[in-house]
């Protein structure tokens, strides 16, 4: 071969390299825009799921007229100091801390000491196979309040508790709790079955979390969070605010 | 693989958000890092995020891109938890779950999930070092894999 040929071999070489570099280069540029572009419109999907979540609960919601604390809780008692109690009638550690506490809770309402707040809220739909037993349960609880009843329900769903990781109880079986209260009248069955204020509970769960509760139970003395929630603490709490 | 191995990581993580984004945003919310509205949306950005990221590793394309962007985000997660546990809260990760609310009573694995976390991230490391791997969109638009 002359000098000549292998110079322009050379040559050919390099210009190939070269455009083989530039193709990668316009090949990455490309992709990687290409994932930019995909991951902002996921995260604009998102969102955008979010929002319509959010403005089908608004449209669904109805707030039962009993309740107070701007339409969250169910009250007992008059008393100077209030006792907030947010529970997921899912929640085993709630169960047994109504049976710990809840003479206590009874005896604080019955001396004019405390009025306790009831916060029924939703966080462990996730453990009722997709029954969302948690917002079925805190919606039953309203529907319970509206009939007056809100205390003997209450009540009856924590003796009831089903396991977590089960259904949970069906829409009749809740329905029977509440004829088993004194709810005998078509307005609580037709509000468990016509899931009246499931958009409630969602709605609730959702004030609950941002006024800072993290699990439940959460139990709050005039506004300042238990570390523990015992019966105990609870009456020191009270003695010392009240 | 562990370009597939990471990809599977976000699909999973990003797939069980995604069906209760409310519980999501409440998880984000338990770190209380910033206030619930923006919480709310973080959590329901984050699992389509996730899930975008998972399949973009699955088929391979500007791997060493998503493999980067993996990082970031395991290392804000990591912070995240780092934060939580120094400031003693007593929460569940959310790393796999709607987590957010742990039960008094429950004692928080922070250990284990930033250990969890780093394995995570010495995946995407290795991808971001190595990102041209078999059977990835990339090889097939650069030609061939070196």
């Amino acid at each position: 071969m002359s000098k000549g040929a292998k110079e322009r071999a050379a040559v050919r070489r390099i210009v190939a390299d070269q455009k083989a570099r530039e193709k990668r280069r316009a090949v990455t540029l490309w992709t990687s825009t290409s994932v930019i572009i995909v991951l902002v419109i996921a995260g604009l999907i998102g969102w955008a799921v979010l929002s319509g979540q959010e403005t089908d609960n608004a449209e669904k919601l109805t707030t039962p007229p009993a309740a107070v604390d701007g339409g969250t809780a169910f009250a007992a008692g008059d008393g100077p100091v209030e006792i907030d109690i947010y529970e997921d009638f899912m929640c085993p550690v709630c169960r047994a801390f109504e049976s710990a506490s809840g003479d206590a809770l009874q005896q604080l309402v019955a001396r004019h000491k405390a009025t306790v707040r009831y916060h029924p809220i939703a966080i462990l739909d996730r453990a009722s196979n997709g029954t969302r037993y948690s917002t079925r349960s805190a919606a039953a609880a309203a529907a319970a309040a509206e009939g007056g009843r809100f205390a003997e329900y209450h009540r009856a769903l924590f003796a009831n508790q089903p396991t977590e990781g089960s259904d949970g109880l069906d829409d009749a079986k809740l329905i029977q709790l509440g004829e088993s209260v004194g709810l005998t009248g078509t307005a609580f069955a037709d509000a468990i079955t016509g899931k009246t204020y499931w958009a409630w509970a969602t709605t609730v769960t959702g004030e609950a979390s941002a006024r800072g509760v993290t699990g439940t139970p959460t139990v709050m003395v005039n506004g300042s969070k238990l570390d523990e929630p015992t019966a105990a603490a609870v009456e020191q709490a009270v003695a010392a605010a009240g | 693989m562990t370009r597939l191995a990471l990809a599977v990581v976000w699909i999973v993580a990003g797939g069980q958000k995604m069906t209760d984004l409310a519980a999501s945003g409440r998880a984000v919310n338990a770190y209380r890092l910033m206030p619930y509205d923006a919480a709310k949306i973080v959590g329901a950005v984050q699992p389509f995020l996730e899930i975008a990221l998972g399949l973009l590793l699955l088929v391979g394309l500007a791997v060493r891109l998503s493999a980067g962007i993996s990082a970031v985000l395991l290392l804000i997660f990591m912070a995240g938890i780092v934060s939580a546990w120094a400031r003693g809260l007593q929460i569940d990760c959310g790393c796999f779950s709607q987590g957010g609310a742990l039960a008094a009573g429950q004692t928080p694995e922070y250990a284990r999930e930033i250990a969890r976390d780093a394995g995570f991230l010495v995946l995407a490391a290795m991808l971001l070092c190595k990102p041209r791997t078999r059977f990835s969109l990339d090889g097939l638009l650069l030609g061939g894999h070196r």
